[in-house]
């Protein structure tokens, strides 16, 4: 697991599941959630799939949009494990 | 939810004193000060000596569930010995006010006979040391119980708080408790009512209570201190009505208050109203924490002065006659009337709550700590979701860190689970969640399922137009013109689910929303 593969796999997840247009221009430091590309709700969406993909458990205070509003915050926590 | 001028002021001049001492002194005064306020604004209540037992039972409690919280590691220190010493110290003191008159009481009434109480919390404390020893022997017996976290004990015990919860805020079973103690006490059964167990600021502990339970559970939480963990249930400012702050942000701020630096909150109260982000943890920079400044107390002030405005002008203005309530909705006859009465109402809530909110941000400001925001421009909000990110946050971030996250995780794992119907059950627990917190009533239950329904309604909507959505980026007017439909559609909505939190019986709200349409 390192930063290319955690990322490359959320952006994919995020703009097919998400935003619902892969071609989508996702970039590291946009607001995904402020920007109203996907909603808050969709972060336990997004701590499931980390689960099973990453095997890592992001504790639920962890999903804020204050802390997970960004591909950079996201791939950040991924890999503090 | 109810703070006289004078409590106000009186805890704003308190601030003075304090800023002279020595910074090892001023957690300690914070922690006698909490302990004190939540007798001084406990309500006068009818069954003998309950204004003074109710308080003492979350005073105990809030220590009880620090012990049972501890991390596996962290064994009792000298200090904490000194914080229970004076907890017992400070009830015994205040119960000498059963001997002075009472205009020169600091009690809501004559407190029970001193001597008495000491032997009560000598065998509840005795009593409840004996429980722990036995449940600890036992679980000794078994090899993997050293140094783990004793899981079904926290989780039986957030089961006890709910059930306490729940209890208080059912009418007939609070009167039947009602009933108990009034017998119990040789006093009028037939008077039991639940205003005889007012139990000032125990929704409000029973969440923060339930936080540090569930975060022990999940490894969240830091070790605290007797006197922290009693200071951040009790914490004075927010005693009353929040804001619920989390327990590790707010022993940070303590801590700096300790070491003589200070959480600079001033900017951050403005900020928030202005810059439009939603900050559901605050996270303070490093750079966050200086010595207090002439501007930190101008902005304390400044937002005290706010809060008393919104409070005690706006709100209480509206309160007298333009504002939704049991009897007005009967009295009135016309469509208009019934609106104007309504919005009355959507504004004096949020004036009252927003203004209260202020108060408690700026008093805590001037001790040096900084609460979270509740309130963020919520009715200007175009969608609910925004809404419920930006009304009485703090409440719904527990709700959705306790209720909806948990719960939407577990379900998601499940193979045969659907998302859409993951998130409308999620979404129907979490808002009733939050409608029963306010009272076990059907309208509140009513008003949460109201809330859950639109939550999930503008998520199926906005997932399937979000693509038309950023498409209107290029199109501003056509933007424009959206928000403010959504706005429209979005504010009404909130303001019919107030109908049911105004109005005390469902018969009544029916006959209401009749005479909104002119029925």
């Amino acid at each position: 697991m390192n930063d290319t593969i955690v990322r490359q796999s959320l952006r994919t997840y995020i703009t097919r599941e998400f935003i619902r247009d892969e071609s989508y221009p996702l970039t590291d430091d946009e607001g995904i959630i402020t920007g109203g590309l996907m909603d808050s709700f969709a972060l336990a969406e997004l701590a499931v799939y980390v689960e099973k993909q990453f095997n890592v458990y992001i504790p639920d205070p962890d999903l804020t949009v204050a802390k997970m509003d960004t591909l950079n915050q996201m791939v950040a926590r991924v890999l503090r494990g | 939810m109810s703070l006289s001028l004078a409590t106000i002021g009186i805890i704003a001049l308190l601030a003075l004193p304090y800023h002279l001492l020595p910074g090892r002194i001023r957690p300690w005064l914070l922690f006698i000060s909490s302990i004190i306020a939540i007798y001084l604004l406990q309500p006068a209540l009818p069954i003998r000596f309950s204004d003074f037992l109710l308080p003492t039972a979350a005073l105990m409690l809030t220590a009880a569930l620090w012990w049972w919280s501890r991390a596996p590691d962290q064994r009792a220190s000298r200090e904490d010995a000194l914080a229970l010493g004076l907890m017992i110290a400070i009830i015994l003191g205040l119960s000498l006010f059963r001997f002075v008159d009472a205009e020169y009481r600091l009690t809501p009434s004559r407190p029970p006979d001193p001597l008495a109480l000491l032997i009560g919390l000598l065998i509840i404390i005795g009593g409840v040391v004996v429980i722990i020893q036995i449940i600890k022997r036992l679980d000794g017996l078994r090899a993997d119980a050293i140094n783990r976290v004793p899981t079904i004990h926290l989780s039986l015990l957030i089961v006890v708080i709910v059930a306490l919860f729940i209890t208080l805020k059912t009418e007939p079973v609070a009167i039947a408790l009602s009933g108990l103690w009034r017998s119990a006490t040789g006093q009028d059964v037939t008077l039991a009512s639940p205003i005889d167990l007012n139990w000032l600021g125990f929704s409000y502990v029973a969440f923060r209570l339930i936080h540090t339970l569930r975060d022990r559970l999940t490894g969240l939480l830091p070790s605290l201190t007797l006197r922290e963990h009693v200071t951040y249930v009790l914490f004075f400012p927010a005693y009353i009505a929040g804001p619920i702050d989390r327990a590790e942000r707010f022993v940070e701020d303590l801590r700096k208050v300790a070491s003589g630096q200070w959480s600079v909150a001033s900017e951050n109260a403005v900020n928030i109203q202005q810059s439009g982000q939603n900050r559901e943890l605050s996270s303070p920079s490093s750079t966050d924490h200086q010595p207090p400044a002439t501007s930190h107390f101008q902005s304390a002030l400044y937002r005290i002065a706010l809060g008393l405005f919104k409070k005690f002008v706006l709100a209480d203005s509206l309160a007298s006659g333009l504002a939704l309530n049991g009897v007005n909705a009967e009295q009135i006859t016309s469509a208009g009337w019934a609106w104007v009465l309504l919005y009355g109402y959507a504004l004096r809530l949020f004036f009252d709550f927003s203004g209260y909110t202020d108060i408690a941000i700026g008093l805590g400001m001037l001790f040096g700590i900084r609460l979270p925001e509740n309130f963020n421009r919520p009715y200007l909000k175009p969608d609910i979701t925004a809404f419920w990110q930006s009304w009485h946050m703090t409440l719904s971030n527990w709700a959705r860190f306790y209720v909806f996250t948990p719960l939407s995780r577990w379900l998601l794992r499940k193979d045969w689970s659907s998302t859409i119907v993951t998130v409308l059950l999620a979404q129907v627990v979490t808002m009733t969640v939050i409608g029963l917190w306010h009272g076990v009533t059907l309208n509140f239950f009513i008003w949460g399922l109201w809330q859950a329904l639109g939550l999930w309604i503008h998520k199926q909507w906005s997932d399937r137009t979000r693509k038309w959505y950023r498409g209107l980026k290029e199109r501003p007017a056509q933007k424009r013109a959206w928000t403010i439909v959504a706005w429209f559609i979005t504010f009404h909505y909130i303001v019919l689910s107030w109908v049911w939190f105004a109005l005390p019986g469902f018969d009544q709200a029916v006959v209401f929303f009749g005479k909104l349409v002119g029925q």
